[in-house]
């Protein structure tokens, strides 16, 4: 309509759309440009106000636009008045030529009365005519009838006498279909009247008939009749009533008989896959075995499909029997997959259970066995994955183990070493071994594999997933023992403890060699043949997160590295414990030598530096703590005002000067005790030394000391002051310690005088020689 | 963590080891404190907190005889407190009043109330029952466990019993349960021992080794704080003393004293020998007692214990105290003689 509107001029449209609007059953539907009131427009539809039409209009115009449109709307209203007339007179004519066409249909009906009655009139006289026909042919056509039936009965009569004979021959000529057939069809007739007229008959058929079911279960049974003969044969004998049933589970028992022989041998696949992994003889009895059993499942296969046509409505307890078989494959699967082997064999058992699936799947296809052989390949698989990560675990924490043992016998000097890298192999070693073990399982193109292929790799990710933060809770828990082992042992399990500690040790390098050599290539593996997966869903993300893995180990580490230090220095504090709590030392005796604890503390330390030695690396430098140490550029400057509080010290420290030295530690770096640990073995005897320092400090602070008492603390710390340096790192702190020790001590005696140097000197001298007597070897 | 320039500071003269929130100054925030010199002349602070919170006053200076290894203040009388204090060769225990200021600050004599002198050997700690008005006092020195009874009118202690830890276990101090005026827990080398006040008979013991500080959460009951030389700090429930509920890090060094909030749970202030003040939040409910044992599992759900960490000190902290009055208030002694009160508002709205 639209489109139309176009050419059309302004007149015409008008026309039409109030000609439209006259004959539309519904007005408001003409309007189909709904405007507003607001405009000029709106003169033509039905919402027109002409008030606010004609304010709009003065409003809008001015005078000369206004004359204008009283022209034209003149103009148009007598074209209105016209067109209105020519409404009316083309609506007059259209009446007109109505009128005009039901007078002539009034004067044809007329006529058609009379042709009427004449037509029902002829139809009465051929009705009347065609019932004389009936009635004289009737009589004849009943004898026919008659007589047709005595036919037909007299031909059955005949038919039951010649039955016996009749079976007879079909037996001779093992038509036994025929008679079947025939017999079949004469029951109804022996039925009703078996017992009398027909009763010769009846007993002669039925003795054939038994003869027909003997020889037809005859061949049911016979394994050399082709299937095709024996399905008929079951069909006859079921047309004929027989049990078919019965005979039904008889076979049934016999293919499940058969069934023993498809037991898989786990044992035989195994040699098989292991003879085959030797190139010279495995080829043959591998291929004897494998086509032993394959010879049997299609035995077996080819029963069923007999047994299938032979009985079409045994699907289901078919279905059954094949479905049984594969739980049974793959029970004896698990069984398997529960021991420790590898992924080649257990894909041997998969592909001799795949084809064999295959198998029987050609016969029995509705018993979907794929489908089904695939989900409890999928447990099998996911099974073997667990386990294999389970003995990865074992022989790590075997591995570590053994260290604890090996080491306690042999006491041998590198055991630890060995110990880490040993077991720094079965991990590296055994991850990669793991995953060429899985990687053979995904190349392979056995269907049923490359269908789980997927599966496989999300379960392979979960896996090492699992496994390590397993691996990590082992850690934890070895660790975890020795700790209350210890506190058990208290100081008579020396030894064991300080194996103990060792295997902390190990444990924390372990961790980091996971963190940072370990994981990085896992990585890289999963990432070159595992990728893909995500038939978890990619919402969880890959199931192997390095990340996570890395923090959890990094985290590991370093507790297990303070969880070492600790241990050490609860050695080192339950020496010095003893050492300040049981004397009395406001009753201290003069000094004479120095004390044996500084011999116990300093074989604490040694033994701690041999057990750092064999693990961890050693640092990159001597003083590389001076570069990330807050303390570094106040070192040289500490030392100096160290050297001043020594001479200080050694003078007049008779009197408080708790204000002096607090505005020497004002002045002071604050020196670093406590930094950060790291993977060397400087670091490690560092952080041990400073702990056992600050502790001997804190003892210090606990006792009050008579003049005596410090100054055997005196000389004790000046002897330890040389061995130390030695060992650490960090001089500048340990000689903080160390002063801070001796500051302690004065601050706590009573009569705060300390030895003059040279007794000092020659006390120290008199150890050193002594010292040197009774390790003669040591450095 | 932060500088810790947050803090307020008030040094005293002197070394000093021990701090006491006074509890029954329900007008101001105020904090007791005793200086440790062995050969000078030694003072107790009583310091207030502005009513602007900005600085601290010193509110009383007295001297006291000797060194102090211990001081408490009575939970009732703002002018009473206990102290352990020793000679170097001798230790002895008394109860002091604060005398009656009236302006002036020079050095008023403290007028003692009543000394605890049944000792022979080391005394560690004296002991008033946290939550309110009690007539009996707790006094443990080496070997031995006193129950004591005063009264302040009369300026008189009598010991009531006495109870000996017996052989190899020296006991290193205690702590009273707030919730049961009968209980008392005392640390020694290798555990804790519970006692029951009226019969005074072990009742409990839970065998961990080197605790130097023990303390009842006074919301809670139960609840006991250790704090350890090496492995921390532990939360026990008192009727499972097999193991910890849970196990905090605590310091770098020996965590030497530790302290549970009064009125917001879980919230946990530990002092250490690595001259630092932690500030902790441990998980109060029960589910995460399985949290705590498979922290592995997820090191980025757990949330960190440690809500801050003060390092602003120049020495090991061994004073700590909440103020009962502000909650959030605590106030922390290092050895050197610096007083810090910190507001731990800033993580409050963590909880």
């Amino acid at each position: 309509m639209e489109t139309d509107d176009v050419p059309l001029d302004d007149k015409a449209k008008r026309m039409r759309d109030l000609l439209s609007s006259f004959y539309a059953p519904d007005p408001s539907s003409t309007d189909n440009a709904p405007s507003n009131p607001g405009t000029l427009d709106a003169i033509n539809t039905t919402s027109f106000d002409a008030d606010q039409y004609m304010n709009l209009l003065i409003q809008k115009s001015n005078l000369e636009a206004l004359l204008q449109r009283h022209v034209e709307m003149a103009a148009e209203i007598k074209n209105i008045d016209t067109d209105l007339q020519m409404l009316v007179y083309e609506n007059y004519n259209k009446f007109i030529s109505a009128t005009d066409a039901i007078k002539r249909m009034k004067t044809n009906i007329v006529g058609m009365e009379a042709n009427m009655e004449q037509l029902l009139d002829k139809i009465m006289s051929v009705q009347s005519k065609s019932d004389g026909v009936n009635t004289s042919l009737f009589e004849k056509r009943e004898r026919v009838e008659k007589l047709h039936r005595t036919r037909n009965l007299l031909r059955k009569v005949q038919f039951i006498y010649d039955l016996p004979t009749r079976l007879e021959k079909c037996i001779e000529a093992e038509a036994y279909v025929d008679a079947v057939k025939f017999y079949t069809g004469a029951m109804p007739i022996f039925k009703a009247y078996g017992d009398s007229s027909f009763q010769d008959c009846k007993q002669a058929s039925e003795e054939a008939i038994a003869v027909i079911v003997k020889n037809l279960q005859g061949k049911l049974f016979s394994d050399s009749e082709s299937i095709q003969a024996r399905a008929e044969a079951a069909v006859l004998l079921k047309q004929l009533d027989f049990p078919v049933d019965s005979l039904q589970v008889k076979l049934l028992e016999k293919l499940e008989q058969s069934l023993g022989d498809l037991q898989l041998k786990t044992n035989d696949i195994e040699n098989a896959s292991m003879e085959s992994n030797d190139p010279k003889q495995g080829k043959v009895s591998d291929s004897v075995h494998i086509t032993a059993h394959e010879g049997s499942v299609r035995g077996f296969a080819e029963a069923i499909s007999a047994y299938r046509v032979i009985f079409p409505e045994s699907e289901e307890q078919l279905i059954k029997l094949v479905q049984d078989v594969v739980v049974k494959h793959f029970e004896t699967t698990e069984q398997y997959v529960k021991g420790r082997i590898s992924s080649a064999n257990l894909m041997c058992v998969l592909r001799t259970i795949w084809t064999d699936v295959l198998l029987m799947d050609e016969v029995l296809s509705e018993a979907v066995l794929p489908v089904f052989s695939l989900e409890a390949a999928q447990i099998a698989l996911k099974q073997h994955v667990a386990s294999t990560f389970n003995y990865l675990l074992q022989d790590i924490s075997d591995a570590l183990l053994r260290v604890t043992v090996s080491s306690k016998e042999a006491a041998e000097e590198h055991s630890l070493q060995v110990a880490l890298e040993a077991s720094k192999k079965a991990v590296l070693q055994g991850s990669m071994d793991v995953l060429l073990d899985f990687r053979q399982l995904l190349d392979d193109d056995l269907q049923l594999l490359v269908q789980l292929r997927d599966f496989i790799i999300d379960w392979v990710q979960e896996g090492f997933q699992d496994f390590f933060r397993a691996l990590y809770d082992r850690f934890l828990l070895l660790s975890g023992r020795n700790s209350s082992s210890r506190q058990d042992q208290g100081l008579t399990g020396a030894h064991g403890e300080k194996v103990l500690a060792g295997l902390v040790l190990v444990l924390a390098q372990l961790s980091v060699f996971i963190e940072q050599t370990v994981i990085p290539r896992i990585t890289e593996e999963i990432a070159a043949s595992f990728s893909g997966g995500g038939a978890r869903g990619y919402e969880n993300g890959p199931a192997f997160v390095p990340g996570v893995i890395c923090r959890i180990f990094r985290s590991a580490g370093e507790r297990l590295l303070h969880h070492y230090i600790n241990m050490r220095t609860q050695k080192v504090s339950t020496l010095l414990r003893k050492r300040f709590t049981t004397p009395n030392w406001v009753k201290h005796k003069e000094p004479r030598e120095v004390h044996m604890f500084v011999d116990l503390f300093l074989q604490e330390l040694k033994e701690s530096a041999s057990e750092v030695k064999q693990i961890l690396p050693q640092g990159l430098a001597r003083k590389h703590w001076r570069s990330d140490s807050n303390g570094s550029t106040a070192s040289s400057r500490s030392n100096q005002l160290r050297d001043d509080k020594m001479t200080r010290s050694n003078t007049q420290r008779a009197r408080s000067q708790l204000l002096e030295t607090h505005l020497a530690k004002l002045f002071k770096q604050k020196v670093e005790i406590f930094t950060k640990v790291e993977y060397t073995q400087e670091s490690v005897v560092t952080t041990t030394v400073k702990l056992c320092l600050k502790s001997l400090q804190e003892f210090v602070r606990l006792q009050t000391f008579n003049r005596s008492g410090f100054q055997q603390i005196q000389l004790d710390i000046q002897f330890l002051r040389t061995p130390l340096k030695e060992t650490v790192e960090d001089e500048a702190a340990v000689d903080f310690l160390l002063d801070e020790v001796i500051v302690a001590a004065s601050e706590r005696c009573l009569d705060p005088i300390p030895l003059e140097p040279p007794i000092l000197d020659r006390l120290i001298q008199a150890k050193l020689a002594k010292w040197k007597e009774q390790n003669p070897i040591s450095p | 963590m932060q500088g810790g320039s947050s803090g307020i500071g008030y040094g005293l003269k002197y070394q000093a080891r021990c701090i006491s929130d006074v509890k029954a100054d329900t007008d101001h925030t105020s904090f007791i404190t005793g200086t440790l010199s062995l050969r000078e002349e030694n003072e107790v602070h009583l310091i207030r907190l502005s009513s602007g919170g900005t600085e601290l006053i010193c509110e009383g200076l007295f001297s006291h005889p000797n060194e102090i290894w211990d001081l408490a203040s009575c939970p009732f009388d703002q002018r009473i407190f206990s102290t352990v204090f020793s000679t170097g060769e001798s230790y002895g225990a008394a109860i002091w009043q604060i005398p009656e200021l009236y302006g002036q600050l020079n050095s008023p004599q403290l007028e003692r109330i009543a000394s605890l002198d049944a000792h022979v050997g080391k005394i560690n700690c004296v002991l008033w029952w946290p939550s309110g008005r009690h007539d009996k006092l707790i006094s443990i020195d080496d070997e031995n466990l006193f129950l004591w009874a005063l009264d302040c009118s009369k300026k008189a202690a009598q010991v009531q019993s006495k109870q000996s830890s017996g052989m190899l276990h020296y006991l290193s101090g205690g702590a009273w349960d707030p919730h049961d005026i009968n209980a008392v827990a005392t640390t020694c080398e290798s555990s804790v021992q519970f006692w029951d006040l009226r019969t005074m008979k072990k009742t409990n013991a839970i065998e961990h080794a080197h605790i130097h500080n023990a303390n009842y959460d006074m919301k809670k009951n139960h609840i006991l704080v250790t704090a350890e030389d090496e492995s921390g700090i532990h939360i026990w429930d008192t009727r499972k003393p097999k193991s910890p509920i849970q196990e905090l890090p605590g310091h770098t060094h020996w965590t030497w004293a530790v302290t549970c909030n009064p009125e917001y749970d879980g919230l946990i202030l530990s002092a250490g020998t690595d001259s630092t003040v932690n500030l902790w939040m441990a998980p109060t409910s029960v589910e995460d007692e399985a949290i705590t044992e498979s922290i592995a599992e997820s090191p980025a759900q757990q949330a960190d214990p440690l809500l801050n960490s003060y390092s602003d000190y120049e020495d090991s902290v061994y004073g700590l105290a909440w103020s009962s009055r502000e909650p959030w208030i605590f106030a922390s002694l290092s050895y050197d003689g610096r007083v810090v009160v910190e507001s731990i508002k800033p993580f409050l709205s963590r909880k």
